[in-house]
């Protein structure tokens, strides 16, 4: 089974949402495309996520199978996927795989690190796309120039409806595709910004306590 | 004079290089720091995962082989000893200021009575 459901920010939200979803039988088994579970028997069990990528799958499998010695089952990520997936596997152990409020907040920053430097590659992108000249002005102001189908502004009736229809979705994207960059360059920005306010909360947890 | 800029050690980066006298992996370390503080400092698999990546890059421990080659096994360097052993003396002097005037009977007390 496979689920879409997109959490901005690695807060608790998930972790709760996949322990529900544990108690009705599913099993987390990647989030490569969405969450993908699989069938299991219906079982009461913590869930928690980290964020790290490695640089070989030696250090992969070393920090997998730390987590496993102190009690925690890696379920899902890979050695880039960043989230990794981790389910209680003994009773006794923590409850939490993170033992102070420092070494917690790192994960939001380590989070927050991740979109900004995609951020910056789509800034780079933009202003390149930008500044090539790809924008032409002219068409933004006067829209009728993105429509390339010759005479179609002398048609009329249905003959022009049905030309004009057909053309809308192309002249669309000839004249507005490149706004998708800046878009997308904000989107990351502001998950950023949100990661690292989320770390800023933790570190100030940690100095009140 | 110049304090060492990693003075004082947190009470978990204490520990580990204590641990690390050692050679020793990441489970052995949790169980080693949990054995020597007597079950007072308990290190989360994250944590320590942060922690060792943090000290292999002050190069306050290294990586060496061993028997195990799934799992990497840690030992404290040169440079590792010389920090724990400046922050054993600050201990050392703080307990020398504050045993003289504060004595050592009413401190025990003061833990019975609080238990």
């Amino acid at each position: 089974m496979r689920k879409f459901k997109l959490f901005t920010d690695i807060d608790d939200k998930e972790e709760t949402w996949l322990a529900e979803m544990a108690k009705k039988g599913y099993e987390l088994e990647s989030v490569w495309f969405g969450h993908k579970f699989r069938s299991i028997k219906p079982e009461i069990v913590t869930v928690r996520i980290d964020y790290r990528n490695f640089k070989n799958k030696e250090a992969f499998i070393d920090y997998c199978l730390l987590f496993e010695d102190a009690g925690w089952k890696h379920i899902a990520g890979t050695k880039y996927s960043g989230l990794q997936y981790f389910k209680q596997i003994k009773e006794n152990a923590e409850d939490d795989i993170f033992s102070d409020a420092v070494s917690k907040a790192g994960k939001y920053k380590r989070f927050s690190n991740m979109w900004m430097s995609l951020a910056v590659c789509y800034l780079v992108m933009s202003v390149s796309y930008i500044s090539g000249g790809h924008i032409n002005v002219n068409s933004m102001l006067n829209p009728k120039l993105l429509y390339l189908t010759p005479g179609l502004w002398e048609k009329s009736g249905a003959e022009f409806w049905r030309r004009f229809l057909f053309e809308t979705p192309f002249a669309f994207f000839r004249g507005f595709i490149w706004l998708l960059m800046p878009i997308i360059t904000m989107i990351f920005i502001y998950s950023s910004i949100k990661a690292r306010m989320l770390y800023n909360k933790q570190r100030k947890a940690s100095q009140t306590s | 004079m110049n304090r060492h800029k990693n003075l004082p050690l947190t009470e978990t980066t204490y520990y580990i290089l204590l641990a690390l006298l050692e050679p020793a992996h990441g489970y052995l370390i949790m169980q080693k720091v949990e054995e020597l503080s007597k079950e007072q400092v308990r290190i989360a698999a994250g944590t320590l995962y942060g922690a060792i990546e943090t000290l292999l890059k002050q190069e306050f421990i290294m990586w060496i082989r061993g028997e195990d080659k799934r799992r990497k096994v840690y030992l404290i360097t040169e440079k590792g000893k010389e920090v724990l052993r400046l922050d054993l003396e600050r201990m050392q002097h703080m307990i020398r200021i504050t045993e003289g005037p504060l004595g050592k009977r009413p401190m025990v007390r003061l833990t019975k009575n609080s238990l």
